[in-house]
């Protein structure tokens, strides 16, 4: 029988950075994934003459050479930096309204909060008060848990104690009174999957932060290039990688991983497994019901799924400019209440005034797209549920009245897109559901409300010895946390290995 | 430092009551097990057990074969759209994608339509062996060759040569059958008249609707034939339809059309992103292509070494696809155009030929991934699978 010192299930993010930390070590690594590439989100497809990139908006976490961030550090560590070059994006992002509204927000700073200061005199007081207080989150977050202070307490950390737990909106609501500022400070709570109502703060200041901090970037062929770079390392440590084949089942005895069942029926001996696959499908699909204490199960039943997308990738015959597109991140937004009918549309499978991100990476870059075009990735989120429910033989008609319905609204706000179409696919919950295997399409995993995060959930860890997971189920959804989950995960297995 | 500060923060039991409300009104996730598969299976299965149900005569060269699915269910696709069947022909496992020529609105069968072809191992299968009865494998549809109302216009104008007609026979059927609000012009290119696969069904049509416009076009044509001659030029097109605007351009044929055709669009004034092009399989005869490296016969052979394993036998004239098949490797498969990805394998010494404009990633590029059925050994080849 093969033998490996881990098997590690789909090579998305997590899955790769899991592997090629194990195979760094100098273990013997076997790669599982089902699809004919590596990177699960992090990929990208061909389409005429365009290569669309499927997931990746804005790389956070990377920060610049000089002053590092901590996602440049990691892709440092598994020597994956020199194959891969990074493209920063000068803007946080634009929002544009149908009425005409535009504004741009700079990744800096002193520039967001002047240009606010601008737009917003009336607010000028709330917008420092603003972002003082998201500085002071984030750097008493950082302090209390990055740098593990071995004694925290409310006198050092107040900001943390008092805002950790807070709803967005909540925090919003007590500074600001315009609602337009509101709506616009809070937009990236799209990349979180969470309504702000719903949505908790430190979310939303951790993610400003990060952004304004080590800045947005974008990666020269995309996230593919990512996932190919990282799989390339594992291979030259001596790993083993197979695709057009998962894991079909996990083998657990006396409460220990013993081995894994790929899809062609091979019998792998390992005593760690790292599943890249959410908890649902490792628990309910890949083991033995007696197997898994009822903890888990009851567990994970408090916890629901995120969202799915619908999605479009647009190649156009043009430049962006031509387009009167400026930015590279632009949030195209008609509503700014902060109440659950962004919730009921997110629930329905039409389209009509929904918040939704147009990336165009071709403004950062201009060599994304071949020479005289652009593409756009034009995203908003969708429930996968009510596209269960759509009979298949009606799915592809649905599937267009979506893709039309948005691009309407696209058209909206930058008319004359649609005289400059060569290439156009949609993705639909279903799409996102096939490609990630996820149930329902659920994009980011499990929701992000406060009582699913690291404080209040088993994260990487199994009540099952050696097995671990890597991905955004386990806690924060986004590139940067699912490549740190599966450093992580390598990490746990490693430290293991060297108490034995 | 102990995580149960958080214990401290405001709002703590808040959140601890939410925790143990949601999960005492929580969700089964027990029963998911293999939910997403079966989901995707509705639409995407990855493979089909299919039975032929009938074999139709189309004329001395062709046939069309008839399919219908073994459990009772087949998938929708879009008119254009193809699907691969897994074969075993001459003990060599290999797979092969057809058009399919049935309307979709046709939820009872699948039909494909094939051409007798030299060399053609598994269409020349299809057409002697093939009975009533047998079973067949095939993938779920694939493919990108369809109208698509988002942003093509509802007057389509085709180009077919040869076998190239069955996309748009499963389009122009639906048409007609749904009474879709479409305009077909189809400008079929033959050598000779009796191959023109569905001639008479195409006149018929042509006949009784007005919106399908149906022009043969006969390269060679017996004495006295009144239709269009010769090839498909710009000034036939131009001639039938008046002008381009307001219109999409599809072609689906040989290599030789394309090279021929597309330029003549072009030349009318037809914008690149008006033409789509449906794939056809790899060239035929790649060592004709210009850059191909002139010291290199199609004969000349290679040796692939996969994985470390055996070193296997590969003809430069061949697709290494081909080569790996014969050897009984297994390697995915479904165009085998270049453009699906699925035969997508990593080079780690030698050089392969590519033809220009083969869709593979930049970065698959950067770390020597080819597509295996568009990629043709010039040297020696180490290769991972």
């Amino acid at each position: 029988m093969e033998a490996y010192d881990a098997v590690v299930i789909g090579a998305g993010n997590g899955g790769l950075t899991a592997a090629a930390g194990l195979a760094q070590k100098g273990l013997k690594v076997l790669l599982l994934e089902r699809h004919n590439i590596p990177g699960g989100c992090a990929t990208s497809f061909c389409r005429g003459r365009f290569e669309f990139e499927v997931a990746l908006h804005q790389l956070s976490g990377m920060g610049t050479t000089e002053r590092p961030g901590p996602l440049r550090m990691l892709l440092a560590s598994l020597g994956v930096l020199e194959d891969l070059t990074f493209v920063e994006m000068k803007d946080l992002f634009s929002v544009s309204m149908t009425d005409g509204f535009r504004l741009t927000l700079r990744a800096d700073k002193d520039q967001v909060i002047s240009e606010l200061e601008q737009r917003f005199p009336h607010e000028k007081a709330a917008i420092h008060q603003f972002f003082d207080l998201v500085y002071a989150y984030a750097n008493n977050m950082l302090a209390a848990f990055f740098f593990k202070d071995p004694a925290p307490s409310r006198e050092k950390y107040p900001v943390l104690y008092s805002h950790a737990f807070k709803p967005a909106s909540e925090v919003l609501d007590e500074i600001f009174t315009d609602p337009l500022l509101k709506g616009l400070l809070s937009v990236y709570w799209g990349y979180l999957g969470l309504p702000p109502n719903r949505l908790s703060f430190a979310y939303l200041a951790m993610l400003l932060f990060v952004y304004i901090e080590f800045k947005p970037f974008h990666i020269k062929g995309g996230s593919q290039a990512l996932s190919n770079a990282i799989l390339n390392r594992f291979l030259s440590n001596g790993g083993t990688a197979r695709f057009n084949g998962g894991a079909k089942r996990i083998i657990v005895e006396n409460g220990a991983v013993q081995g894994v069942v790929t899809d062609d029926g091979d019998r792998i001996q390992t005593e760690h497994v790292v599943s890249n696959a959410s908890q649902i499908t490792t628990y309910a699909q890949l083991m033995d019901r007696e197997n898994i204490p009822d903890q888990v199960f009851t567990e994970m039943g408090g916890r629901s799924l995120s969202p799915s997308a619908f999605t479009l990738f647009v190649g156009f015959d043009c430049e962006p400019g031509e387009l009167g597109i400026t930015g590279s991140t632009n949030f195209l937004i008609d509503s700014f209440e902060f109440d659950d009918r962004i919730f009921s549309r997110m629930r329905s499978v039409d389209i009509t005034d929904e918040t939704m991100v147009l990336s165009c990476y071709d403004v950062a870059d201009p060599d994304f797209s071949p020479a005289g075009a652009c593409q756009a990735n034009i995203v908003t989120l969708k429930y996968g549920e009510p596209w269960m429910r759509i009979p298949p033989a009606r799915y592809h008609s649905v599937k267009f009245q979506c893709a039309e319905s948005m691009l309407r609204r696209v058209e909206a706000i930058f008319p004359g897109v649609r005289t400059h179409i060569e290439e156009l696919e949609a993705a639909t919950p279903l799409t996102h559901m096939r490609y990630l295997g996820h149930p329902e399409g659920a994009i980011y995993g499990f929701e992000q409300y406060t009582k699913d995060s690291m404080f209040f959930q088993p994260g990487r860890y199994a009540p099952i010895e050696g097995l671990y997971f890597a991905s955004g189920w386990i806690g924060d959804c986004g590139f940067q946390p699912t490549l740190n989950a599966g450093m992580s995960a390598a990490k746990s297995i490693l430290k293991k290995l060297d108490a034995a | 430092m102990s995580k149960a500060i958080f214990e401290a923060f405001d709002g703590y039991q808040g959140i601890v009551d939410e925790i143990d409300f949601s999960r005492k009104h929580g969700v089964d996730y027990t029963v998911y097990r293999d939910s997403v598969d079966q989901q995707i299976n509705l639409l995407h299965p990855s493979r089909i057990s299919l039975r032929v149900s009938d074999i139709i005569v189309e004329s001395p060269s062709t046939k069309t074969l008839r399919f219908v699915s073994q459990d009772g269910y087949l998938p929708p696709f879009l008119a254009g759209q193809y699907i691969a069947f897994f074969l075993e022909v001459g003990g060599v496992r290999t797979r092969r994608p057809y058009s399919l020529s049935s309307p979709p609105n046709q939820t009872g069968y699948y039909d494909i339509t094939v051409r007798r072809v030299e060399r053609g191992r598994v269409s020349n299968y299809l057409l002697d062996e093939a009975r009533r009865g047998d079973i067949l494998e095939g993938s779920g549809p694939s493919g990108h060759f369809y109208f698509n109302p988002v942003f093509h216009d509802r007057t389509q104008v085709c180009l077919a040569g040869g076998s190239g007609i069955t996309p748009f026979m499963s389009m122009i059927r639906e048409a007609v059958e749904c009474g879709l609000d479409r305009t077909f012009y189809l400008f079929y290119g033959n050598k000779t008249l009796d191959e023109a696969i569905f001639h008479d069904e195409l006149g018929r049509l042509s006949g009784r609707f007005q919106n399908i416009i149906y022009v043969p076009v006969i390269e060679n044509p017996p004495g006295g034939y009144a239709g269009a001659t010769g090839l498909i030029t710009g000034d036939l097109i131009m001639k039938t339809i008046g002008d381009v605007a307001d219109k999409t351009f599809y072609l689906c044929g040989p290599q030789g059309m394309y090279d021929f055709c597309v330029p003549e669009l072009q030349r009318m004034g037809v914008p690149l992103r008006k033409i789509r092009r449906e794939i056809y399989g790899p060239p035929a005869h790649i060592w004709e292509d210009p850059a191909w490296p002139r010291e290199i016969k199609a004969e000349d052979h290679f040796r692939v070494r996969v994985a470390g394993g055996k070193p296997i036998d590969a003809r430069a004239g061949e697709p290494l696809l081909t080569a790996l098949e014969n050897a009984g490797l297994r390697v995915p498969s479904l165009c085998r155009s270049g453009e699906c990805s699925m035969c997508r394998i990593k080079i780690l010494s030698g050089k392969v030929f590519q033809p220009a404009g083969v869709p593979v990633r930049k970065s698959d590029r950067q770390f020597g991934y080819v597509h295996a059925c568009v990629s043709f050994p010039i040297e020696d080849l180490e290769i991972l699978t």
